[in-house]
């Protein structure tokens, strides 16, 4: 066909000019593939950590912040050691004991039904109820209070899961590695599936007891979550973490005081949110995305690094290779004058010319386009080869209530609890990526070719061939 | 073939209006062979770019077959370029990346004849010219001399019925010329054709029928050796 081959003539002809266009084209679009494909991998790795926070398939969490402690009010909740005795709640001992308390004094308790309202409302696909709680050992040496010996403690999280919606909350995520997941039939039951982690070191299996508020939960099994994640250490049976939990020396039963949400689709979330707020003015409603901005450390830089200037980047890298090719594809043109004038007096019409060009120019896009994927694709293996680390810091509300003296009397907060995760980040390219690199590239390529192209419509012969005289 | 009547071509030049081609009155016969000479600058190569429809004249009309191609629109013109008028140029004007084949193949295109018969008419075109052996040969990979044959063979591939020659000896020895003219003079013999030469060069012009000057943009009949009907 002759148009293939005046267009392989040409291009054979010009092989320097026409490599330097597809590598401008290339390298621009090789950087927008690189850098598309961290921003996914730094998305992805984001979206492990709120998982994991949060579990699967949950896009809104409602929680409810405590309310002020306020002095002599007895609502305090908490265990004061003083003169060799130990106080809890307003009841003193001394000697050798252990205090274990299991307590929600990072969030405040929502009634059940709370969850119930909320699954009524519009768009709303699924809720679960959760209670989010932290028991806390303190063992009490005998000698107490004499010079000797303090108090040690120590603290784990404990998350009670909603059987009836096990498709939400931090157990969702995980994968249990040993044993077996809770069953309807252990609602009532002491049992406890246990973080791998927490498991291996605190040597606990299948089989083992491990102390919840003074009560001994049996192991049934030990679920892996995924790398990144700051999972509950215990999780048991929202039935026994309500009869077990305390708020303020309050039971905690019949009560929640975390809701998982799911919306009936993505773009529904942020009318949900909306809604629940309205219903619930005093409640803390987040979405992963509100969460997104708060998470800091290197995830978060290099989540900006990636958006902002590496987009900014990408769109000054394809303008100068754009403009390149537009040049090239101008100046090629510039040369090929005398061609294209004789061509017209032999009866070429402009269109056929121009698309000749339009052709030439679209084997450099396509060209362009394959060798920039290729290079989108080392520069994300690069990228995952040399990229250290990153750590993503997430403030999660399951701190303990502080009381604090100060000049104006005795107040209260409730202290945020920061969660650093080390997560692996891996820069994928995408299909969409792609397909994008491509479009790109050949739309960088026909406008080159149509820059030239205007040149030889405008192009009169007797001018062209005037030239050669 | 063509009547060109009052037929001027204007150039602005600063605030000056040069002319080209002043007033020219000429008719040209079916099959007729024309040389046109005169010095550089006195507008062969526009008279020559007229009658190929190549430009417009300013004023006067350029009446090719019964149509004014000064009057027909951008796309009646080329047309009529691409069937009906064959062109030589001095410097060959080969498209350079393409072989010789292929240079002649692409001024049958815009003719919409299928790619078996172009070749057919490519291979007689080459044998025509004697450049048969010469097919996959670039314009580079050729002499001067077959070039121009090149060039000839793209001109009347399409089996014109004029042909127009700006200078096609110009930048050939003396000996190609003579084969390049000898070439023409065949050509024009055996298919009939309306031939417009413009030749520095007397030798050639010598060999046409008649012979125009152009001299500051005014032509007049220097020659004419054509055969007359008995009165």
């Amino acid at each position: 066909m002759f148009f293939l081959r005046y267009l392989r003539c040409e291009l054979s002809s010009r092989k320097k000019q026409a490599v330097l266009i597809a590598l401008g084209l290339a390298l621009g679009v090789g950087l927008v593939v690189t850098v598309t494909a961290t921003s996914a991998g730094v998305q992805q790795a984001q979206s492990k950590v709120l998982q994991g926070l949060y579990g699967v398939g949950t896009d809104v969490t409602v929680t409810k912040t405590p309310p002020p402690i306020t002095p002599g009010s007895g609502s305090s909740g908490g265990t004061l050691f003083s003169n060799g005795q130990v106080c809890v709640s307003g009841h003193c001992s001394s000697g050798a004991q252990t205090i274990d308390n299991l307590t929600s004094s990072g969030y405040a308790p929502m009634s059940y039904s709370t969850a119930a309202s909320v699954a009524k409302l519009h768009d709303v696909s699924e809720v679960g109820a959760g209670l989010t709680l932290t028991d806390r050992q303190t063992q009490v040496p005998a000698n107490f209070g004499q010079g000797g010996a303090m108090p040690t403690s120590n603290s784990f999280d404990v998350d009670g899961v909603d059987f009836a919606h096990s498709s939400l909350g931090p157990l969702a995520n995980g994968t249990i590695t040993s044993g077996r997941n809770f069953a309807a039939s252990d609602a009532d039951s002491d049992v406890a599936v246990v973080d791998s982690d927490y498991a291996a070191s605190n040597s606990l299996k299948v089989g083992s007891t491990v102390t919840v508020a003074k009560v001994s939960f049996k192991v049934i099994g030990i679920v892996s979550q995924p790398q990144g994640s700051k999972p509950p250490d215990v999780y048991i049976p929202l039935a026994r973490a309500q009869a077990l939990g305390t708020f303020n020396n309050k039971s905690l039963s019949g009560d929640l005081n975390t809701i998982y949400v799911t919306a009936a689709s993505a773009a529904d979330i942020p009318s949900v949110q909306k809604e629940i707020s309205k219903l619930l003015p005093s409640a803390t409603v987040t979405t992963p995305s509100s969460l997104a901005s708060q998470v800091t450390g290197s995830m978060a830089s290099t989540r900006q690094l990636a958006n902002d200037l590496g987009r900014w980047l990408s769109i000054l890298v394809l303008i100068a290779a754009f403009a390149v090719a537009c040049l090239l594809t101008m100046a090629a043109v510039g040369r090929r004058v005398r061609e294209f004038g004789t061509l017209k007096a032999l009866g070429w019409r402009s269109r056929r010319i121009i698309a000749q060009v339009m052709g030439e120019s679209l084997v450099l896009g396509v060209l362009g386009a394959a060798v920039g994927t290729g290079i989108g694709f080392a520069g994300a293996a690069l990228i995952n080869q040399v990229a250290p680390k990153l750590s993503a810091t997430v403030p999660t509300s399951s701190g303990q209530q502080m009381m604090m003296m100060g000049a104006n009397g005795p107040s209260s907060s409730t202290s945020s609890v920061l969660h650093t995760f080390s997560v692996p980040m891996d820069a994928s390219v995408s299909t969409g990526a792609i397909v994008a690199a491509v479009v790109l590239a050949v739309v960088g390529a026909l406008l080159a070719g149509s820059v030239g192209s205007w040149r030889i419509a405008q192009l009169r012969p007797v001018d062209a061939l005037s030239r050669v005289a | 073939m063509y009547k060109l009547t009052k037929v001027t071509k204007a150039y602005q030049k600063g605030r000056r209006e040069v002319h080209a081609v002043h007033s020219v009155n000429l008719d040209i016969a079916d099959g007729e062979w024309l040389a046109v000479q005169g010095r550089t600058g006195h507008g062969k190569s526009t008279l020559l770019n007229l009658l190929g429809g190549l430009d417009r004249p300013t004023s006067g009309t350029v009446d090719f077959n019964g149509r004014d191609l000064g009057a027909l629109r951008e796309t009646q013109v080329t047309r009529t370029r691409a069937a009906e008028i064959g062109f030589i140029f001095q410097t060959f004007n080969l498209v350079p990346t393409l072989s010789a084949a292929d240079n002649i193949e692409s001024a049958l295109l815009p003719l919409g004849i299928g790619p078996w018969e172009r070749r057919r008419r490519v291979r007689a075109a080459l044998e025509s010219v004697g450049l048969s052996d010469r097919a996959r040969h670039l314009p580079s990979e050729l002499s001067g001399g077959q070039q121009q044959r090149a060039a000839i063979a793209r001109a009347l591939v399409k089996e014109p019925k004029v042909l127009l020659a700006d200078e096609p000896t110009g930048n050939l020895d003396e000996d190609t010329r003579d084969e390049i003219v000898t070439l023409l003079e065949k050509q024009w013999r055996e298919r009939g054709l309306t031939m417009v030469l413009v030749t520095h060069d007397s030798s050639v012009a010598r060999r046409a029928e008649r012979i125009g000057v152009m001299s500051k943009g005014r032509f007049s009949i220097r020659q004419d050796t054509r055969r007359r009907a008995p009165a």
